[in-house]
């Protein structure tokens, strides 16, 4: 039986990528796991829907739910979903980015706009909504941060928006202490997973890389289950670097040779 | 240049297999008007690793922004898209003057939400077109007027082999921009 057997976890935006890892990661360790994506009528529904079947069909209660996160009524209308298929939520991981790829000088004021709105409102929202179903037991909450929270990277104001995800970690994690809520941040490295097609069109070089200054997406999702089993409760308010050690040095290497 | 050196056909075969390895689909359910994101569910990151797909097949850099955005930054927020995301009269204008009455149509009141979907193969044909017609006559490395297409992709000089230097899309569409503004394009700002 898996750590987070009889639980309930909400990922945001697992339609691909890094959250469909994460999602997979909590099934398999015995989660009933709510799948989220953005768009109706889109790729990302197509998949989110194909997965939950998969999972539905290895016996777990998996669902995906459309609802955009920054949107608040889409939110409160996902959790009402949620709270009548299961009743609960015990996890909640915050994964779902969207956001314009421009230097910060070019932003325009729509940019910031949908920056906010995705990155920092819908989290909030999410966070506001998914807590009255976690009420009464020990729960977990991780947002999903990447290294954009701490250095600069070309084209990427996101990173702002994963600071100040960063920072709303540590409060969260004060006003839920009591509630036995543990809230932590995962802050992920370089992954070779979608946002990798957007990084080598922003990021001249990337690709040349050596393997070892990527992070494989089971690698977080590890770290993220970790932080959701009662084995982590101790844990409270940290944004824990998964990186495969990029970041210990200051000069890399840029060619494999 | 008079003649182009890689056919409108032999693009559209690439743009029709890079829609076709990005989105996992057939190749036969790419057609030149078929909007990439209703007809063949692409979404915002697809339509980046189409472009880039493209960008390694001929060498050239593909718009990272969006025409209408293009203007906002040019011409000013508000000249294009409204406070509540919606398109102007002026967009309209621009729009049109642009991309003429065969394109793709759009009208004042349209929410720019709607406007990727409009994205179809031609429109990407057109825009690689568009960067590979900037290839200067002769090579500014040698000189000769010997341009060769490598592999059916990118262009490269047949005296000396160095690669054609291209606008990249965003530059095309500046230039188009500042050109229209200096032939007094209507262009004025919305309140």
């Amino acid at each position: 039986m898996g750590p987070c057997h009889g639980r309930v976890a909400l990922i945001t935006g697992s339609s691909r990528g890094l959250g469909r890892v994460i999602a997979r990661k909590l099934s398999d360790a015995g989660a009933d796991v709510v799948l989220n994506y953005r768009k109706a009528g889109g790729r990302s529904e197509a998949q989110a829907q194909a997965l939950a079947k998969e999972l539905v069909e290895r016996g777990s209660r998996a669902v995906a739910i459309q609802a955009d996160i920054s949107q608040k009524d889409a939110v409160a209308t996902m959790c009402q979903e949620i709270a009548a298929r299961y009743g609960r939520l015990d996890i909640l991981v915050l994964n779902a980015a969207r956001a314009p790829f421009k230097a910060v000088s070019e932003l325009l004021r729509r940019d910031l706009l949908e920056l906010v709105e995705n990155n920092y409102l819908g989290n909030v929202y999410c966070m506001q909504q998914a807590l009255p179903l976690m009420q009464g037991r020990p729960g977990h909450v991780v947002f999903v941060s990447s290294l954009g929270s701490r250095f600069a990277l070309p084209s990427y104001p996101l990173g702002s928006m994963k600071a100040a995800m960063e920072a709303l970690v540590k409060q969260w994690a004060v006003e839920l202490g009591d509630r036995q809520i543990t809230v932590n941040g995962v802050t992920a490295g370089l992954l070779k997973t979608d946002s990798l097609i957007v990084l080598r069109q922003y990021w001249p070089g990337v690709e040349r890389l050596p393997a070892t200054a990527f992070v494989d997406l089971e690698d977080v999702a590890s770290v993220v289950l970790f932080l959701c089993t009662d084995a982590a409760r101790a844990i409270r308010g940290q944004s824990i670097v998964v990186d495969n050690g990029l970041t210990n040095q200051l000069l890399y290497p840029t060619s494999t040779g | 240049m008079t003649e182009p050196l890689i056919s409108s056909d032999q693009i559209y075969r690439e743009v029709q297999k890079s829609i076709a390895d990005a989105l996992q689909i057939s190749e036969q359910k790419v057609e030149p008007d078929s909007s990439l994101i209703r007809d063949l569910a692409a979404e915002s990151l697809d339509f980046i690793d189409i472009n880039f797909r493209l960008e390694q097949r001929f060498s050239i850099g593909m718009p990272r922004k969006y025409f209408l955005e293009h203007v906002e930054e040019l011409f000013g927020e508000g000249t294009a898209i409204d406070q509540s995301g919606h398109l102007t009269e002026a967009a309209v204008t621009i729009w049109n003057a642009r991309l003429g009455s065969s394109g793709p149509q759009v009208h004042a009141g349209m929410a720019l939400d709607d406007v990727p979907a409009l994205v179809t193969p031609r429109t990407l044909v057109m825009i690689v077109e568009e960067i590979l017609a900037t290839c200067p006559h002769a090579c500014p490395a040698c000189g000769k007027a010997a341009w060769a297409v490598a592999d059916g992709g990118p262009i490269t000089c047949g005296g000396c082999g160095a690669p054609a230097q291209l606008l990249t899309g965003d530059d095309v569409i500046r230039r188009w921009l500042e050109d229209f503004r200096a032939r007094g394009g209507p262009v004025s700002r919305a309140s």
